[in-house]
């Protein structure tokens, strides 16, 4: 009986430990867009929120020229969630990534235009990120798709 | 119906205005260069008319964007929309103070801010030579000579402070002149912003401070505290000075600053407390620390000086009533001279032991300074003291007088009376 009592408790306790603690309603949302130069070495950085990264692969992903966006100016803002939306002038897509260790890994490329943006801007509209694009071009998005299109 | 197309027309165009796409980014980058612009011209202005126009445009863009102020306060990161009206608000009441001093006083501002900073610096010197002083103090307690000198040491240099804050003080208002009522509302503004960057309030606090903390920790002497009250009497008008005229300048930034808000919500009151009405809330605050703190200085220098007293009539043997004030030491002296002069007692102790080698010589400059006794109550009572030795002196006198009459009627009596008791004898015939 003791030992069985003894067995349980010690069972309560490997699986109290082995919970991973969690902290919840993180908001990691950026109050506005910052936009990013992409230097010459082909890398954006947003000096208030420290964030560094190379674009080569998303211009090849996007223009098939991993130098196509050299000297562009790009939109880069986060989301309450925490993925990072990046779009810029002649983009079709809204690119959403998601954070890890070192990386931001793609999780959605929006499209949003055959054309190509023009003057894109991303404003933070919680839970949604607005991407608008000059007087007529407004989309509600989120990490995934686009929820609402209003002109 | 031209009329009515055209009404329509502007209903959509309106409409259009309304719903317009616009990026928060843009939003920012635009009050922030408007800002800029602001900030530019006022740097460059060197009229009073191009500052007033300055602060018109001030107002029009804190109308402009204060529906975006929420969203403002996050992007602005570390500046608030407020604060950043505010930093604008305030360059402008220092260029019009520097355009105005430059105009009608022929004092440069620079030449101002470089004197106050240089009185800061010394009296910033002078708080860390005063920390050395405490320490000082503290170790210098077993020898009595070097502990005198510590005191002598930290009296002056808590003199020297106080004499500079109020220096500054003076270096602030001095180009204004004496009529503070004269001085327009901006310029009462860039003298509150002054007196609150040289950190006046917090600094005349410190040295109240210093003051309390110096007579709790020193064992002083009867001739130490006339300086002492002279010194916190001067202290204590100062500052009352001060603080009417901080009173004054407060008020006007408050209300300025509430003007200029009113106007930019279209005529409501802003919401919450603006940064003036807040620092002028802090300023009275701090206002009632220092009075505060002038209160606890003024109770311990008192107590010290009267406690010090009556500790001289125990040294000395003579029994007083309690006193702790100059018309309750006048009674208690009256007393104790009535009680000798009707007991008969010897008042010699009294008199010469104490009243004069002690009072005398070491508190009377304290006691004669008004607030404590006064010239006019101690010159009575010294008085009176004099009249007790010169009751003494006549008895004694008198005695003496006597004594030898006494003498003399003694020699008379044997001498003359013997020689007339015996006749001379009869010559012989």
């Amino acid at each position: 009986m003791i030992c069985q009592r003894t067995l349980i408790i010690a069972a309560l306790l490997c699986l109290s430990g082995c919970s991973v603690l969690m902290l919840e309603q993180v908001d990691f949302g950026w109050p506005v867009e910052s936009v990013v130069t992409v230097s010459s070495s082909n890398t954006i950085e947003d000096v208030r929120y420290s964030v560094r990264t190379g674009v080569g692969p998303l211009a090849r992903e996007e223009f098939q020229d991993s130098t196509a966006l050299r000297g562009a100016r790009l939109r880069l803002l986060r989301n309450s969630a925490g993925f990072y939306f990046l779009t810029g002038p002649r983009f079709k897509h809204v690119y959403v990534f998601a954070p890890g260790p070192s990386t931001l890994t793609l999780n959605r490329a929006i499209p949003v235009t055959e054309t190509g943006l023009k003057d894109p801007a991303l404003n933070q509209r919680p839970p949604y990120v607005e991407l608008v694009d000059g007087d007529n071009f407004r989309r509600l998005l989120t990490s995934d798709d686009i929820v609402e299109v209003k002109k | 119906m031209r009329r009515i197309l055209f009404t329509a027309f502007l209903l959509l165009a309106a409409c259009a205005g309304a719903t317009a796409q616009r990026s928060d980014y843009a939003l920012k980058t635009d009050f922030e260069e408007r800002a800029r612009a602001i900030a530019a011209r006022l740097d460059s202005a060197s009229t009073t008319e191009a500052i007033d126009s300055a602060r018109e445009d001030i107002t029009k863009l804190e109308s402009d964007f204060a529906s975006h102020s929420e969203f403002l306060d996050k992007a602005l990161y570390p500046l608030t929309f407020t604060e950043s009206i505010s930093r604008l608000r305030s360059l402008q009441v220092l260029t019009y103070d520097r355009v105005y001093l430059i105009r009608t006083q022929g004092v440069k501002l620079s030449e101002l801010e470089a004197r106050i900073s240089a009185l800061t610096a010394r009296l910033d010197t002078l708080t860390a030579q005063r920390d050395q002083l405490f320490g000082e103090l503290q170790e210098s307690k077993k020898s009595l000579a070097s502990l005198r000198e510590a005191v002598r040491r930290l009296t002056a240099n808590l003199s020297a402070k106080d004499r500079l804050i109020f220096a500054i003080v003076d270096s602030i208002f001095l180009p204004y002149g004496k009529d503070l009522h004269q001085v327009a509302d901006v310029q009462k503004e860039a003298i509150a912003q002054r007196l609150q960057n040289a950190n006046v309030v917090t600094r005349v606090y410190e040295i109240a401070a210093d003051n309390v903390k110096f007579l709790d920790v020193t064992q002083l002497q009867g001739k130490d505290y006339a300086g002492l009250i002279d010194q916190y009497q001067a202290f204590a008008g100062r500052w009352a000075g001060l603080k009417e005229k901080m009173t004054d300048v407060a008020a006007t930034s408050a209300v300025v600053a509430g003007e200029a808000g009113t106007a930019a919500h279209g005529g409501k009151p802003a919401k919450g407390k603006t940064p003036a009405h807040a620092a002028a809330e802090s300023a009275a605050t701090q206002a009632a620390h220092v009075d505060s703190v002038l209160d606890d200085w003024h109770r311990r220098l008192i107590a010290g000086f009267w406690g010090g007293l009556q500790k001289e009539f125990a040294q000395a043997g003579i029994t007083v009533n309690e006193f702790h004030d100059g018309p309750s030491f006048a009674a208690s002296v009256r007393a104790c001279i009535a009680s000798l002069s009707a007991s008969k007692q010897d008042p010699q102790p009294f008199v010469e032991n104490l009243w004069k080698q002690k009072i005398d010589r070491d508190w009377r400059d304290g006691l004669t300074r008004e607030g404590m006794l006064g010239r006019a109550e101690y010159a009575a009572l010294d008085r009176a003291v004099s009249e007790l030795s010169r009751e003494t002196i006549d008895g004694t006198f008198v005695a003496y007088i006597a004594g030898v009459l006494a003498l003399i009627a003694g020699v008379w009596f044997f001498v003359f009376r013997k020689k007339k008791a015996s006749p001379p004898p009869a010559p012989a015939e």
